[in-house]
Parts: structure tokens; sequence; C-alpha cells
């Protein structure tokens, strides 16, 4: 089922959680809802399924318009972060909750409901633990439970609320590879809010990247990594450094550092800023030209395949964060107070004035 | 073999010490204040025999007033549980002016002297009072009928559900009912098979106490009741007669009739609670 937002606006007393949302979500799509928290992501979503009401705007499913629909009539798969599990019942009735409460005519007989829970707790990999109660559980089996809860009505649209954001690192990646799975074996429409970038960017077709309640960009997370719009897009897919300095007809400067900036021709002497990803930062032992900063290594972090570097510039004492492969860093020998000599591979220059992080 | 030893256990390590000098503080209390004042009862009743004590039982003046205690305690009780649910989730769901004043005004059948409460609720349902006067036009008496005892009983345990049910609903997610909702519950089924479950043990505990609060009340009871032997007299009065009589043995006899069906009671409400609790550990 196709998910159509249009100019959802949404007011809390004077603080405005969402301001004309506008957002087309395709059939069987797995979309990531991304933004820091107070962003208006939750808020959207709640709108989506019904537990919250739009001040205008309207949400359609399908073609159809949802918006005055009850949540019990729209018919959406909702997961919680706090799992919201029913304390009293049982993991298999937990699961069966959706189809009990089915009016008479609609209800499945006893033997398809417990066909069904028992799918569905094959499906979550818990066909053991049916008659335990959600207290016995780790988190990761109760959000796992809520899932197989959710899905049990086949719902055509599942809304995840950071659905991992509760449980530990470890746990929250298996998780998430396996709901990506799950996806693309059963191809509902899914929205999920998150506001972990890499979670995002690991599970999602697309990405909504969500701030102060308007939509900074949508993509899919190549296109949003590789091309933000903006500072904060930027910012908030990952590490980043800041070169302030001033470009003039395509020339930029940035203390010692010059560089070519065809694309801002125009540009009279007006600050920017640049961003580069620490990925994008290159290191060489000697000087070659006006492209390289001079910077003394203040801090190296050489664990796994990739090493970490902190570097303080000698001209400005700006930091500098770079990553590198194990394999140059071995061939550059470097050394903890070394100077050595910087360069941007990979830049975006952004007028300051035209954004305001 | 190490978990069958550790089972037998009573003491169990805690990071607070204390444990041999608050228990042996809880029995010596206990015993202090409730059991022998209690054994008193049955110490004094023994003293008659149990040919004599089985006479007074089963005496029909006493049996027609414990009817009338039990029946009509068990109903204010019921009552209670099921307005003081709805006052409850009145007060912890919704927000309206004056509230903390409506909050502070349930406590306050607590804070009255049970005679005021008697007093000033039989003028008000005699068939000449303000209310009673509605009733009487309908041919409905209340004040001196068992529904008047009702009334002052509902009065006086009105406080306990209310209080007992209040932080549980204010400890239920509302996520668990939107998740009821998304799943298509309707509003009574999110209510008695997710909300429901959740406050029954705290509305068992209120039920009990309301219901043993009631049993024992008598300063309200006696203005409302008119006191009829056979219609209207409440067994804690009845009790009073006889010590006014110097029937010091039937009295407490009467007493320990009373404790012996009250404990019975209690406890299976009690076993009823803790089943209620403890089914989803």
């Amino acid at each position: 089922m196709s998910i159509e937002i249009s100019n959802i606006t949404k007011t809390f007393d004077s603080f405005k959680a969402l301001n004309n949302i506008h957002l087309k979500i395709n059939t069987g799509e797995l979309v990531a809802l991304l933004g820091p928290s107070g962003s208006g992501k939750t808020t959207l979503l709640r709108i989506i399924a019904g537990l919250e009401r739009a001040d205008g705007g309207s949400i359609i499913f399908d073609g159809k318009d949802n918006t005055k629909k009850t949540t019990q009539d729209r018919k959406v798969g909702f997961v919680f972060q706090h799992y919201a599990l029913f304390k009293h019942m049982t993991v298999f009735e937990n699961i069966a909750f959706g189809l009990k409460v089915r009016p008479s005519k609609l209800r499945p007989s006893k033997e398809e409901i417990n066909k069904k829970v028992h799918e569905l707790l094959a499906l979550v990999k818990m066909e053991e633990l049916a008659k335990r109660y959600p207290s016995q559980l780790s988190g990761g089996q109760r959000q796992r439970i809520a899932l197989a809860r959710a899905l049990v009505v086949e719902p055509k649209v599942l809304l995840l609320d950071e659905p991992f954001g509760a449980l530990d690192a470890k746990v929250r990646k298996d998780l998430r590879r396996w709901l990506r799975k799950l996806h693309d074996k059963y191809p509902i429409t899914s929205v999920f809010v998150t506001h972990d970038q890499e979670e995002a960017l690991d599970v999602a077709d697309r990405i909504v990247i969500l701030n102060q309640g308007k939509i900074e960009q949508i993509g899919t997370p190549e296109e949003v990594y590789d091309n933000p719009v903006n500072p904060f897009v930027y910012n908030f897919l990952g590490n980043v450094n800041l070169f302030h300095g001033r470009v003039h007809k395509g020339k930029a400067e940035f203390g010692s550092l010059k560089l070519d900036v065809p694309e801002h021709l125009e540009a009279r002497d007006r600050q920017v800023v640049s961003y580069t990803r620490p990925h994008d930062i290159e290191i060489c032992l000697e000087a070659q030209g006006h492209e390289f900063i001079a910077a003394e290594i203040i801090f190296i972090r050489a664990i796994g395949p990739i090493v970490n570097l902190e570097m303080k510039r000698v001209d400005n004492g700006e930091y500098i964060e770079a990553e590198i492969s194990k394999e140059n860093y071995r061939n550059l020998k470097l050394k903890l107070g070394q100077i050595v000599y910087v360069k941007p591979r990979d830049f975006r220059i952004f007028i300051p004035e035209d954004y305001v992080i | 073999m190490s978990h069958t030893v550790k089972s037998f256990r009573i003491k169990q390590h805690s990071v607070i010490p204390g444990f041999g000098i608050t228990m042996g503080f809880t029995f010596l209390y206990l015993t202090l204040l409730v059991l022998i004042p209690v054994s008193m009862v049955f110490f004094n009743s023994s003293s008659i025999g149990l040919v004599k004590f089985w006479e007074i039982a089963s005496s029909e003046r006493v049996l027609a007033s414990l009817k009338i205690s039990f029946g009509t305690s068990f109903l204010a009780a019921l009552v209670n549980a099921i307005f003081g649910l709805l006052i409850a989730w009145v007060l912890e769901r919704y927000t309206f002016p004056c509230k903390k004043i409506v909050d502070g005004l349930i406590d306050l059948p607590f804070a009255l002297p049970t005679a005021v409460a008697g007093i000033s609720l039989t003028t008000l349902y005699a068939p000449n009072g303000w209310i009673g006067k509605l009733f009487a036009s309908l041919g409905l008496k209340i004040s001196y009928t068992p529904l008047g005892i009702t009334i002052a009983l509902i009065f006086i345990s009105f406080p306990f559900v209310v209080r007992t049910v209040q932080p549980v609903l204010k400890s239920i997610d509302l996520e668990v009912e939107e998740a009821a909702a998304c799943l298509g519950a309707t509003r009574l089924q999110t209510f008695i098979k997710v909300i429901v479950p959740e406050l029954l043990p705290a509305l068992i505990t209120g039920f009990a106490l309301a219901f043993a609060r009631a049993l024992g009340e008598y300063g309200s009871v006696v203005f409302i009741s008119g006191n009829m032997p056979m219609k209207t007299e409440i067994t804690p009065l009845l009790i009073r007669t006889k010590l006014e009589q110097y029937d010091y043995a039937g009295g407490t006899a009467i007493a320990a009739i009373m404790l012996i069906i009250s404990f019975i009671m209690l406890l299976v409400i009690n076993i009823f609670q803790w089943w209620a609790s403890n089914r989803h550990k």
C-alpha cells in the first residue's frame, strides 16, 4: 500500500512539531525517518497511524483519504520503542490478540489462530517461548514478539518507532539486519523512525531527513550520504571536518590551503564553510603546492582496519579528523606529534548565510 | 543441590542490613497489636463452653444480624469497587479545573468522625430529608432500612478503592492502549482485555480493604439503621447490646463468630488477589 502524506502540520501548544510535510512512500518500500530528537519524526509516524491528529493536511493510503479514520480502522502495524507488550498475557496471547479482538464474523477459528501464531513465532524464531510472559524475555526477544504481534493481522503498512532504540549495540545490529531480510521476503510498506544515521543508512531503501518539523532531504542512502543538500544533512549523516574560509571568483582560501571551486564563480569574497568527511582527507609526508595544509598528529586510534587520526592545523589550530586504511597508515609510518600535510580529496562548500545550522 | 538449599533460605542478601531486628519487631508488633487482642476474644468466649457457644451462634437474631452485616458490607464494597475505579480513572486520565481539590475530597470520609457522617446521612436520607423526600415520593425508604446501612458503609469505605487503583492506573503505559488500538481492538475491548487485568490486583485489594472496614463499622450505621432487631441490626451493634447487658461471654462469642467468618472471607480474597497479581510473573 502506498502512503501519501500531504501538507501535514502539527503544533503542540506553541511548538511547531511538523510544518507542511509532503512525502510519498511507495508500495513495498522501507523508508527511514531520520532526525535528531524534537525533529518531529515520531509525531509524523503517529499521525500516519492515527494515534495523533494533525492540525491540517491529509494522509492518503492507496489513493483513499485516511485522515479521518480511527487507528482501529487504518489497519496499520505499529511497533513501539518500549515494546508495549501486554504484561499479563503470554507471548502466545500477545500475538493472538489482534486476531481475537476481531468481530465474530471475521474472527478466525481457534485452530486457525493457533496456526497463524505459530507461523509468526517461527518467523521471529521464538517458538519455544510461546508460554512465557514478557517479563521473562530479554529486550531483543520482546521487540521480536512486538513485531510478530503487529504482523499477525497482516497489516498493509508497518510503522516502527525507534524499534531498536532500547537495545544494546550488538542485538541492535542483528535485529536490523533481520528486519531488512524480513522486508525483502515480505515487502510490506514500512516506515521506521530512528535517530541513528548508521541504522538508517544500513536498512532503508530511502531516507527522509527531518529537522525542526521540516524535511531537509529525501533520497536513497547513497544519495543522501554522497550528496547532502545542506550543512545540516552533511553534519547529521556522519563525522565531518569543517574548514572556514572565503571564496572569491571560483577560488577558495582556507588559511594556507587554496582550492579551485568552479561552482562558486559568481561569489565575490564570501565567507564559506567547506565540509569534508574524515575518509576524504588525504595525508602526505611532504608538502606539495598550495593544496595542502600542515598539521600535527595529536591522536591515533589504530584499532581495526580503519585508523582514526586527529590532527591540529599548524596555521590556525583547528582540528582535523581523518580515517585512513591500516595499510596506508603503515606505509606512512605515522607517529604522534609528527607534522604531516593534509588535503581534502572531496569537499562541499556551503555559503553559511544561505543555511542556518 | 545448591539450588534447593537456596530456596529454603528465608534471609536474602540485601544492601540494607537489619533483617533480624526488623523481622523480630514485626512479630512483636503484630503480636501486641493484633494477635493478643484478637485471641482475647476467643479466650473470653471459650469460658461459656461449646454448647452454649453454638446456641448463641445459631440464634435467629445473631444469624439475622450477620446476614445484614456481611450483605450490606459486601454490597458497599462492590459499589465502591465499580465507582471507585471510575473516579480513579477520571482523576488519573483527565485534567480539569480544581482537580487537586477534588482529589483531596476523596479522603474526607476517613477524616470525618463516623458519628457525624451517620447523623448527616440519616438526616439527608430520612423520609423528610432532602434526598429521602425524593425517594419517599417513589415509595422507597432509605434511612432505617438495609439500603440506608449500605449507603453509610459506601460512604465510610469509599476512599480505599480510589486510592489503591490510582497509582496502578498511573503506571499503565498509554502505549499499551495504543498498541491494542493499532491491532484493531475497540475501546471496550482495550478496557476489558488490556486495562482491567492490570488493575485487577489493586482493585481486589481496594475491595478487600473496603469490605473489612465496612464490616467493623459501627459509629455511622447506628444512626441510619434504626437498629430494629432481625431487620436492621448489624452485628457490631448486637455485640454492644450484649455488653451493655453485662453478657460479656455472649458478646465475645458473637465477636468470635464474626472474626472467623471475616478471616475466612479475607483469606479467600487475598488468595484471589495473590493469584491475580502473580499469574504473569
